[in-house]
């Protein structure tokens, strides 16, 4: 084969493998080495660095060097017109040659090109932009650059520039990636600390529930994570907890802390809660859209008994579902002006004789299992127990939920 | 024998003889170099690079070689390659190499040369 024709070839093998390079998924540390290794192989140059240009601080900062050591990172400063005047060549700037037009640059950067063995500096331009400078030794066999030697190093800068330049667009759509997950971080915690806030204004208006809405929250969630939901799921249940008696803010404090049994005016008048909380809540859109619909269905009984809709069974959202079990299980553990606080065994009983009536039979044996792995150590967290407190007989209170697991097992069996 | 660096070797005589296969045309072939310098700090002077399973040296691959070459020279050592192929022959012509390197058609040859150098 002529050797003009192996040449040539060579030449074209180095574009082609850089060009697969360069679309690899290998990272840019890979690509850049890979990319310095091609340029020297493909003219037997022993010693070459890559510098990358960064505009603010205008320095450009080697980042893959052969050949010499102790390199790596530094830094070499620039000023605006030898970054314009750079910008406005392709060509190689040859060190030594009289009049280069970087004279001074080259004066500058004397001590650290000596270093490098410098013979060439070769921008690396791309879409009009300087994103660095390829740093060239002389020739191993001491050979001078021709024409079709500088072409091709022209040719190959342009190749790196590419990466170069994809990789720092790259960067900056990570980095406002970044920016932009972090603002939503902030924004969803805005939204939680706003939610707190109302739960916890909810509650100052009723005298013997303080702290209701967060219970109801904590247990909510408990109960929803028990029955296997993550992420937004999960998030949803325990914000329509937080906020299910938000209606409560337009009754009358009166109605509220009634200690007397309610009249028929009194109990349309609290009822009223669901409907008014669904109307405050309905403006809020993303990204908690379908909490409003849960909090008016809190009241919902799958027996169909409920009100305000008076549905039934599968129509009810499985969020309302854990929460209308929350929001009684904690009516049952408190004080209450016309009662005290019921055993812990008593509630229990009647979570047992309202499944499938009141409450989702399904949520009580999720509540049952979580309760029961808390007493029994086998959770990672007592959130149950931290609220109900070890004031009961364990013994009696483990039969029940063991029996109550069977039961419901049972009954989902034969279903 | 293959090494920590995954390149098959042998050392005959005080000549360590490495094979680089299709290795040296990759990003990892440096770890060549960084196997040479190894060789040159454990005393080995006499070096033997044996192209038989190289089909083809690409640009990557005569870059490291490059480095090689340089480790080679700096620590006053002798390189000597072996069983080039015409391909790989005519590129080292090109690249204007040949002037610069001790070439052997043989394995046996190339070691012959070294240890008549000693």
């Amino acid at each position: 084969m002529k050797l003009v024709l192996r040449k040539l070839l060579h030449n074209l093998g180095s574009l082609t493998e850089l060009g697969a390079e360069i679309t690899s998924t290998h990272d840019f540390e890979e690509i850049v080495r890979t990319s310095l290794h091609t340029i020297l192989g493909t003219l037997a140059i022993p010693k070459g660095a890559i510098a990358q240009y960064s505009a603010r601080p205008r320095e450009a900062r080697i980042i893959a060097a052969k050949g010499i050591s102790g390199v790596i990172d530094e830094r070499i400063a620039l000023g605006r017109d030898e970054v314009e005047r750079f910008k406005s060549r392709s060509k190689p700037v040859i060190v030594k040659a009289e009049r280069n037009g970087f004279s001074q640059f080259i004066r500058r950067n004397d001590e650290l090109f000596r270093r490098l063995h410098t013979h060439q500096v070769v921008p690396m331009i791309t879409r009009g932009q300087f994103v660095g400078m390829i740093f060239l030794s002389e020739k191993f066999s001491k050979a001078d650059y021709d024409d079709e030697d500088l072409a091709i190093i022209e040719t190959i800068a342009r190749h790196i520039g590419i990466a170069i330049y994809n990789h720092c667009l790259l960067l900056r759509f990570k980095s406002k990636a970044e920016d932009n997950r972090r603002l939503y971080r902030e924004m969803r915690q805005l939204y939680h600390d706003t939610v707190k806030a109302f739960g916890a204004a909810i509650d100052l208006k009723d005298s013997y529930t303080s702290g209701h809405s967060h219970r109801v929250a904590k247990y909510a969630e408990a109960i929803a994570r028990k029955m296997g939901l993550v992420g937004a799921e999960l998030e949803h249940v325990a914000v329509a907890a937080y906020l299910h008696d938000i209606g409560k803010i337009v009754v009358e404090r009166a109605i509220i802390n009634n200690p007397r049994p309610l009249t028929e005016r009194e109990y349309r008048e609290l009822n009223r809660h669901v409907t008014t909380g669904y109307e405050i809540l309905s403006h809020i859109r993303q990204p908690w859209k379908e909490i409003a619909y849960m909090t008016k269905c809190h009241h919902e009984r799958v027996d169909g008994k409920g009100y305000p809709q008076g549905l039934v069974g599968e129509d009810i959202p499985l969020g309302s579902k854990i929460v209308t079990l929350a929001d009684s299980f904690d009516a049952m553990m408190t004080d209450r002006p016309y009662r005290t606080r019921l055993p812990l065994d008593q509630a229990l009983a009647d979570l047992r004789h309202q499944a499938g009536k009141q409450f989702d039979t399904e949520v009580v044996r999720a509540f049952c299992r979580l309760l029961l792995d808390e007493i029994s150590g086998f959770a990672r967290q007592r959130t149950l127990l931290m609220m109900i407190g070890l004031n009961f007989d364990r013994e009696t209170v483990v039969n029940m939920l063991d029996s109550m697991i069977a039961e419901f097992n049972q009954s989902s069996a034969e279903a | 024998m293959i090494t920590a660096v995954e390149i098959r070797e042998k050392i005959v005589d005080h000549v360590a003889v490495l094979y680089p296969g299709h290795y040296l045309n990759q990003l990892r072939g440096e770890n060549i170099e960084i196997r040479c310098r190894e060789l040159l700090a454990e005393g080995i002077r006499h070096v033997v690079i044996n192209f038989e399973e190289t089909e083809l040296i690409n640009s990557v691959g005569i870059s490291i070689l490059l480095g090689v070459i340089e480790a080679m020279n700096d620590a006053r050592a002798r390189l000597v390659i072996s069983n080039l192929n015409a391909a790989s022959r005519e590129l080292f012509e090109v690249l204007g190499l040949l002037a610069e390197l001790r070439i052997e058609e043989t394995e046996e040859d190339a070691i012959e040369r070294l240890k008549s150098a000693v």
